[in-house]
């Protein structure tokens, strides 16, 4: 038997699935293909009652069971039910009363994709903690969403107003904000989308986004809705990178520190703008290739400058170096350079990151630090010198000279106190000769305006020479000068005369005996820097055993009884003072060779 | 009690004549043998080491000193038979008043005495007794 819907239709003709059920869901009539809908085929037992066919029926409908008089007004409800294939599916199921049959129409709507597609939402909702909420501007009601009231730290059953509302959104900019965003969506209508600070009902300040838009009707805005987003993680992550950031770029900005990337793979080298600035280049003569780099690096530093980087790409040692680099205008800077090197799942280096640092004023702060240092440290030197001097030279003779005073006092044989008085003289002579001798040592030492000028070389010599010339007779040695006529030094010349003299002196002294001494004074020029070398086939000095201390004061090493140990060190003062050097060498029997080098003032100057 | 023989290394010969007139005069010996700087002394050391009972029983020693230095023969004397070292008493004898220098001489186990120029006979009268003590 078939049942007609209205007048004309059949309801086994309706191509969805329905069904006519009693108060108890018995099925009394049912579309063709309402059984197939459920995944039944036509050799199955078709089950005769709804509960049967979809399981247990949803609290909702049963009072239906219970009630025997139909309902008055249709009714729906989602049911779940597992299909005949395992699978979860959800209905919308509408019952549709029809007294003339006494019983309802049942029809199904397959929904579980809608289904689906709404819990993902409410789950993502959840997830990304966006809530809901509405202002109903007619009935000036309020909706929050669970979630928004989580977000506002309030208890579910809380019931917000709209000044309420507002009073979360923290005192100061974000709350005037957030008034004129609503009163302006209210009166003109569009929407807005930004981000607040609120205050929790718990105290706690938090970042949120808020998105608002209305409904006009009949040019009047009717509701207000939105969505409600904690984004204070987020947002305080952002700002704290932002923070990093702004301060990254102002420490890179300030400290002349230039950023490079290097694309190993492709040979792409990319320069940040304080890279060009670092360098002297122009962005549009940079090839942006590793060898436009190179070609920059002083020729001195490049070979172990680019070995630096090739150590890197190989693992063997991180890049960490320093070079210089030679600037389009000539100047040369020294940079400092660090990078990282990044590899691929096969550990091949592809990519290489880093800084170069404009060093050239530590640098050079730090030479000027290891000249003062130096200078420093000669001080010291000519302090222990000076407290040499106090203690043995006028310490000897002052004790030597209270020694025989009191031995005069005591002895009245006048041959004794004869001898005695020559003592005290000659004790007395050598007090007042390193009184002398200290003066002039501190005479170099403190004076800072030394009259440095160019000397003529051959000629002081030969000045030096004739004043010596009785001396020089008397011992005969062959003297061979080998002198440009006109080489000049960068000097002060009494000091150059003093050490030209203390130099001959000590070759005519410190001679072996019966052996023809031999001088030859050579000078030259190289670079701007002058050398001048006094060598002798004299006595020589063991310089294992008395190298470290040859310049010092008031030391002597062959036991002579002239030496008086003052000529080295004050020629050393001298050499100290004019920025010289002074060398030796020398072995025992083998002479000596003394070192005057004498550097390019210009390059000093710089 | 004038049997000592003293070995005066200085290279400061006024300050030798002198020490030596004072050394005599206090009584102390008859015999002091002057060398001029370390190597000498320590030359004769070595000579007289064969015949210990010809070796000094003092010996005044000067720090700074050319050729060697009193340091120096201090050093070379820590390598020769003990008998030098056990049968002489040292004393270093110096115008050096620095701190470093008396802290330094505390390391030489076998010296006696460290005495600060000018000598005077108030040392030697000290030497004397530190000597008759030994005997």
């Amino acid at each position: 038997m078939s049942l007609k819907i209205g007048s004309s239709i059949d309801m086994s003709e309706l191509p969805f699935p329905v069904a006519l059920v009693d108060h108890r869901f018995e099925i009394k009539e049912h579309s063709e293909v309402f059984y197939g809908y459920f995944g039944f085929l036509g050799s199955d037992r078709l089950p005769n009652n709804l509960e049967d066919l979809i399981g247990r029926i949803p609290d909702s409908l049963m009072g239906i069971k219970r009630k025997k008089s139909l309902l008055k007004n249709p009714i729906s409800e989602f049911v779940s039910y597992v299909s005949r294939k395992g699978e979860l599916r959800w209905h919308k199921l509408v019952l549709y009363p029809d007294v003339s049959r006494s019983g309802y129409f049942l029809y199904f709507e397959d929904v579980t994709q809608k289904k689906i597609a709404f819990d993902l939402s409410v789950q993502a909702a959840h997830t990304a903690k966006i809530g809901s909420w509405e202002v109903d501007l007619v009935n000036n009601k309020i909706y929050w969403s669970d979630m928004t009231k989580e977000i506002h730290e309030v208890p579910k059953d809380y019931t917000p107003d709209l000044e309420g509302g507002i009073n979360f959104y923290k005192k100061g900019e974000h709350r005037e904000r957030i008034m004129e965003l609503v009163s302006d969506t209210i009166e003109n209508g569009g929407s807005f989308d930004e981000e607040f600070v609120i205050v929790t009902a718990k105290g706690n300040e938090k970042w949120v986004r808020s998105i608002g838009s209305t409904e006009i009707v009949n040019g009047k805005a009717t509701r207000l809705f939105g969505v409600f987003q904690d984004i204070d993680q987020s947002k305080r992550a952002s700002i704290k990178y932002q923070v990093l950031t702004d301060r990254m770029r102002v420490a890179v900005e300030s400290s002349n520190i230039g950023i490079w990337d290097y694309d190993i793979v492709n040979n792409v080298l990319v320069w940040d703008d304080n890279m060009y600035d670092l360098y002297q280049v122009n962005k549009e003569d940079f090839s942006g290739e590793v060898e436009a780099w190179e070609s920059t690096i002083h020729p001195d530093d490049r070979e172990r400058s680019l070995q630096a980087v090739q150590e890197a790409i190989e693992g063997k040692k991180q890049f960490n170096t320093e070079f210089r680099i030679k600037t389009s205008d000539g100047s040369v800077r020294h940079i400092h350079g660090l990078g990282k090197v990044f590899r691929d799942e096969k550990e091949n280096a592809i990519r290489m990151v880093g800084a170069n640092t404009d060093v050239s004023r530590i640098k050079k702060a730090d030479n000027r630090l290891r000249q003062l240092l130096n200078t420093t440290e000669k001080q010291n030197q000519s302090l222990l010198n000076f407290a040499h001097i106090v203690s043995h030279n006028l310490r000897s003779n002052s004790s030597n000279l209270s020694m025989l005073t009191g031995m005069l006092l005591e002895n009245t044989n006048p041959e004794k106190q004869q001898r005695f008085l020559e003592m005290i003289r000659i004790s007395s002579d050598r007090l007042d000769e390193t009184v002398v001798q200290l003066n002039e040592v501190i005479k170099i030492q403190s004076d800072p305006n030394i009259n440095l000028q160019w000397v003529h070389v051959k000629g002081t010599l030969t000045e030096v020479l004739e004043s010596i010339n009785a001396h020089v007779e008397e011992i005969s040695p062959n003297i061979d000068i080998q002198i440009e006529e006109n080489l000049k030094i960068y000097g002060v010349k009494p000091y150059i005369s003093s050490i030209f003299l203390n130099l001959l002196t000590n070759s005519l002294k410190y001679r072996k005996p019966k052996i023809k001494l031999s001088i030859v004074v050579e000078a030259y020029e190289k670079d701007g820097d002058a050398t001048i070398s006094f060598k002798d086939n004299g006595r020589g000095i063991d310089m294992e055993r008395h190298g470290d201390k040859l310049f010092g004061m008031y030391k002597t090493f062959h036991g002579n009884k002239d030496a008086k140990g003052i000529g080295l060190f004050i020629s050393k003062n001298q050499m100290d003072a004019m920025k010289a050097e002074i060398e030796v060498m020398s072995e025992v029997d083998q002479g000596a060779t003394f070192v005057l080098r004498f550097p390019n003032p210009k390059q000093t100057k710089a | 009690m004038k049997t000592k023989k003293v070995f005066l290394v200085d290279d400061d010969f006024i300050f030798r004549e002198a020490a030596e007139v004072l050394i005599t005069s206090s009584g102390l010996t008859d015999e002091v043998l002057h060398f001029e700087n370390g190597l000498e002394a320590y030359n004769r050391l070595v000579e007289l080491s064969e015949t210990p009972e010809h070796l000094p029983e003092i010996m005044l020693l000067d720090i700074n000193m050319p050729v060697m230095n009193g340091w120096e023969l201090l050093e070379e004397l820590r390598q020769v038979k003990s008998v030098v070292r056990d049968s002489i008493q040292i004393h270093i004898l110096t115008s050096s008043i620095a701190p470093e220098d008396l802290n330094l001489s505390k390391e030489y186990e076998f010296i006696d005495g460290y005495i600060t120029k000018p000598l005077t006979r108030a040392d030697l009268k000290k030497l004397s007794r530190s000597t008759v003590a030994e005997e």
